[in-house]
């Protein structure tokens, strides 16, 4: 079998020596504090099992904060602040966490509605002097647009031909040609 | 009798002296090969029995308390945090065996249990210690290309091997005949990483339980922990935690060799130690 599969080497050691194929004075130098200080786990070697098809319980469960609620609204309406993170910093204090605890501050003092917490921090922290600028906002329409943007081929021809029809009927009787596209 | 310093197919750092094998304990590995060297062996008769008491003393009395070298003074959980030991790999990386040891996993991150990763290098660095207080050999092993030189440096400073080369197949298994007869094994092997380049589990683990060699091992969210014998769940990838490995494991072990000549002077061993004091 796998080396280490039904035993660890401590026992393996252990018979040899209680078997005397291994001498009291050739004992490993670990032998003794092995067995003083055992590891917690047996270091047994585990098969590898077969993949699990079909559900099974989560074993790592997911990490998730109340806060994250709040962060999450955040970083949808405002993007990311406008305040880059700095990693080297362990007490670091990010424009986001600014604004939960702001919000959890507020809503400790408990006299507002949720709709309106979420506004009232972004107020709170534009009187403390932080910018919000939203992210995405609604697309503006410019009326400046050019007015020759708007003229149509077709219609400036037949303007011409309103304006001269005489002039294109001199041209031998004929009904003026279609324009073909060249 | 030199111990031979093994230089062959690496580079195995350490200082080249005179190890003067303590009394009962002057091992060889239990493999069959070793029988046949006895010839060529250290002189394995009993000294005087008076001294015989005392290195047993000497020996013993660690092994009654459970914190005999004070670890627990040396790294605190915080000090673990700061060095991000807890931050592992994303989910699908996980090995299914080190669910144990993880705490959670926040946006596909698993972020491992600081608190038995404490008991667990308590429990690795105790055993390091004792091993490095009777004179055993211990080998740093480390894969990763980036702290390479790191683990050489840290086993030199602290008078340990290191092979953070590429991994000859019969290094342990087929010692005698890659690095000639009468060679000792390490007493223990700790393992920095215990992947190798190509993220397999590193053959060292496998032929240690093979030779009957405790180790000792960092193990990440995407390591096998299974046939370690100390494993250490903790984060082998960022520098800040490596470093704190090799500060720690470097100060155990020369906090261990300046305990066993201190007992050994209190105990009146000194004539029989003349190499130590030198050391």
């Amino acid at each position: 079998s796998v080396i280490g599969t039904l035993e660890s080497f401590l026992f393996r050691v252990r018979d040899l020596m209680r078997s005397g194929v291994v001498k009291q004075s050739e004992k490993p130098i670990w032998y003794d504090v092995y067995k003083a200080f055992p590891p917690k786990k047996d270091p047994l070697y585990i098969k590898p099992v077969a993949k699990i098809y079909g559900k099974k319980a989560e074993a790592v469960p997911d990490i998730f904060y109340r806060e994250d609620e709040i962060r999450a609204k955040f970083y949808e309406v405002y993007g990311t602040g406008p305040r880059a993170f700095d990693l080297s910093k362990s007490d670091f204090v990010s424009t986001c966490q600014r604004f939960v605890e702001k919000y959890m501050e507020l809503e400790s003092q408990g006299e507002l509605e949720k709709e309106f917490l979420f506004e009232q921090t972004g107020k709170a922290l534009l009187a403390e002097g932080l910018v919000l600028r939203r992210r995405g906002g609604p697309v503006v329409v410019s009326d400046t647009r050019h007015p020759v943007l708007g003229m149509k081929l077709t219609d400036m021809l037949a303007e011409l031909q309103t304006d001269a029809p005489g002039e294109t009927q001199t041209l031998g009787g004929q009904t003026p040609a279609p324009v073909i596209p060249q | 009798m030199a111990t031979r310093v093994l230089t062959k197919g690496g580079v195995l750092v350490g200082l080249c002296r005179l190890r003067q094998p303590r009394l009962v304990t002057a091992g060889y590995s239990l493999s069959g090969q070793f029988y046949a060297t006895a010839a060529a062996a250290v002189n394995t008769a009993p000294l005087i029995t008076e001294k015989t008491d005392v290195t047993d003393k000497i020996l013993n009395i660690p092994l009654q308390t459970p914190d005999f070298f004070r670890l627990s003074e040396l790294f605190s959980l915080q000090d673990l945090f700061d060095a991000r030991v807890h931050l592992g790999h994303k989910k699908g990386c996980r090995h299914r065996l080190m669910e144990p040891y993880l705490f959670g996993c926040r946006l596909d991150q698993d972020i491992i249990d600081l608190d038995q990763t404490v008991e667990h290098l308590q429990s690795a660095l105790n055993f390091t210690a004792h091993i490095a207080y009777r004179g055993g050999i211990i080998l740093f092993i480390s894969r990763r290309r980036q702290f390479g030189h790191l683990v050489e440096s840290m086993a030199r400073d602290c008078g340990e091997y290191a092979h953070a080369r590429y991994w000859q197949g019969g290094l342990l298994t087929n010692a005698p005949i890659q690095y000639g007869p009468g060679v000792r094994l390490p007493d223990l092997i700790v393992f920095l990483s215990t992947l190798n380049n190509v993220f397999q589990q590193h053959v060292g683990i496998r032929d240690a339980a093979k030779m009957n060699i405790p180790t000792v091992g960092v193990v990440d969210s995407n390591c096998n922990p299974s046939l370690v014998t100390y494993p250490v769940p903790g984060n082998d990838d960022t520098p800040a935690a490596m470093e704190l490995y090799c500060r720690l494991f470097k100060t155990v072990v020369n906090r261990a060799k300046d305990k066993r000549r201190q007992m050994e002077l209190l105990h009146g061993q000194s004539a029989t130690a003349p190499t130590a004091s030198s050391l």
